[in-house]
């Protein structure tokens, strides 16, 4: 651990170094430019509505913990179940992990309305049949479970232990995403997110996630130009993260399917607005699957430059995918008469983030690019020589 | 112990909205436009100018439905969701966290954000306001000038609520979800 000032503030000035360190700047202080934006006006600053309660911020919340389990997913492959060529990159995936989490949990704090009473009566008075509580508790876990792992992989080193935490913190993390895919898929009342898609489907998504992530970090790290023993892990990435796409393409197009087929009220048109807006199109489609999929199919899983790209291209997807999945559940109202003699019969919703929510979904990021950064100056992530 | 529910004669409904008015009023529920705890749902006339159907225009009062198995309350992560004695699901302000989890879950759009609590608030059978000072009706009901609306105990068969849905066929909005409410729309 080196945790003095000098070394944390300086670092090579190159271009790219700058301009991520500028991105990091201003996403930051626009999370607490929208924080106190929050503090002044509470929900108000947010363009959610009684019709459509979730936005940006729910959305970001998922795409932050999807990451965090994602890379902690991927580190596992190495040090929970010995695959040689990943235990490179256990360190670093798992401080991902425990970046991206806490950023999660900034986002969330602040869409929360009381997040104090949230953590005195989860414990006093616990809603058992409830996904969000479950979500939440098995996340505090998790986050528990990973802070002992990299404690064990880099301050205090002890093998033993840290494969425990690991496969602890796997669990622990598998649990609590499947549940919080269950918080959609529990939903009665919204017929294109109720049943058993999302709580597999999010497991799918932070497995591709923590694949895209460990490629933006390594190919940040390495300047896109890495040695052999880094080819061969990502050869063997590449290889996982085709079929992932490929099992991914698949289940979305049975979903899209069965959504549409027998055009079941509600449903039908929900999916159908799903599917046909440039959300889905572009941002779900071409850039989170497409893109990636086809430069590993026609490399035939070969290519690792290229992949660093398709990798900011599917985070970019990936983006989309948590978006649509919070609006798409809620853009059909719940009552479709019109309450007014002046008003227009009810149609779809309409929901665009205000840029309140900007300021804190997308700051959340800039934590990130703090964290990643401090962890990166403050803790030797590299493997150990026995690696 | 009761278990208390509504009847809504809903085809007398002239769409006045004195319950709207009332509810607000007794209630102190804050303007604005999300803030209601009950509202009048108008259907859309149909057929062509001239020829449009005068028939077809009918009003359906609604409110929270107090289910019987409500969605609302098994996602509440603190359970400040709950049914009280007498079957009512209310909210206590103390444990909800604003997660709004309830809100999403909710299959009539019955709930909304109280700006005095900053909690989640929604038609509770003006329990605090009329039951506990015991009086027998809501505000809905005693301000609607067609009588559309029947309140009682449906546990208890000489009420007027029970004897109405004995001899009355009604329908319930959508019960195929399970979520056995108790607002009876009567036919």
């Amino acid at each position: 651990m080196n945790l003095s000032i000098k070394n944390l503030i300086t670092f090579k000035k190159t271009p790219l170094n700058l301009l991520v360190a500028v991105i990091g700047a201003l996403l930051l202080a626009a999370f607490v430019a929208g924080a106190v934006m929050y503090f002044l006006h509470g929900h108000h600053a947010f363009n959610v509505t009684r019709q459509h309660p979730w936005g940006l911020l729910i959305a970001m919340y998922v795409f932050f913990v999807v990451s965090s389990t994602g890379l902690c997913i991927i580190s596992s492959i190495g040090h929970v179940f010995g695959v040689k060529e990943f235990q490179q990159i256990g360190k670093r995936a798992i401080a991902g992990a425990i970046i991206t989490i806490l950023s999660g949990f900034a986002v969330i704090a602040l869409e929360i309305g009381h997040p104090i009473t949230m953590l005195i009566y989860n414990v006093l008075t616990p809603g058992l049949t409830s996904a969000i509580w479950w979500m939440g508790t098995l996340y505090g876990i998790y986050l528990c479970f990973i802070l002992l792992e990299f404690f064990f992989l880099t301050i205090k080193v002890d093998h033993k232990w840290s494969k425990i935490f690991g496969i602890g913190g796997l669990l622990a993390g598998l649990a609590a995403h499947s549940n919080l895919g269950a918080v959609f898929g529990f939903l009665i009342s919204r017929p294109t997110a109720n049943g058993v898609f999302y709580p597999v489907y999010f497991i799918l998504s932070a497995m591709i996630t923590g694949c895209y992530l460990i490629y933006i970090i390594y190919g940040f790290k390495y300047r896109n130009n890495y040695p052999d023993h880094l080819k061969a892990m990502f050869l063997k990435l590449n290889k996982i993260l085709g079929m992932l796409l490929g099992i991914l393409i698949f289940f979305e197009a049975w979903k899209i399917l069965t959504a549409l087929y027998g055009t079941m009220p509600e449903r039908a048109e929900t999916i159908m607005y799903a599917v046909t807006s440039p959300n889905f199109l572009i941002g779900e489609l071409l850039l989170g699957m497409l893109i990636p999929f086809f430069i590993i199919l026609f490399t035939n899983g070969q290519a690792i430059k290229p992949m660093v790209y398709a990798s900011l291209t599917g985070m970019i997807g990936i983006f989309f995918m948590r978006y649509d999945l919070v609006h798409d559940t809620l853009v059909y109202p719940m009552t479709m008469l019109k309450r007014s003699e002046y008003q227009l019969p009810p149609t779809l919703l309409h929901y665009f983030p205000s840029p309140t929510e900007m300021m804190i979904g997308f700051g959340g990021i800039g934590i990130t690019i703090l964290g990643l950064y401090v962890a990166e100056k403050v803790f030797n992530l590299d493997p150990d020589p026995e690696h | 112990m009761a278990r208390y529910g509504m009847a809504l004669d809903y085809k007398s409904c002239i769409n006045c909205r004195a319950c709207e008015s009332a509810c607000k009023a007794e209630n102190g529920v804050l303007p604005g436009r999300d803030n209601y705890r009950i509202w009048v749902g108008q259907k859309e006339i149909e057929g062509q100018f001239p020829k449009l159907s005068i028939s077809s225009l009918t009003y359906q009062p609604s409110q929270c439905q107090h289910c019987d198995n409500a969605p609302c309350q098994q996602v509440c992560p603190t359970n400040a969701t709950y049914y009280d004695e007498n079957g009512v699901v209310r909210v206590n302000p103390e444990q909800c966290i604003l997660c709004t989890y309830c809100i999403n879950a909710c299959p009539y759009d019955a709930r909304y954000i109280d700006d005095r609590t900053v909690t989640v608030d929604k038609c509770n059978f003006c329990s605090d306001t009329r039951l506990a000072n015991g009086e027998t009706t809501t505000a809905c009901q005693a301000t609607c000038p067609t009588k559309v609306r029947t309140f009682g105990d449906l546990d208890d068969p000489n009420s007027d609520i029970s004897k109405l849905l004995e001899k009355r066929e009604y329908k319930q909005i959508k019960e195929h979800l399970g979520t056995k409410p108790k607002l009876f729309y009567l036919l």
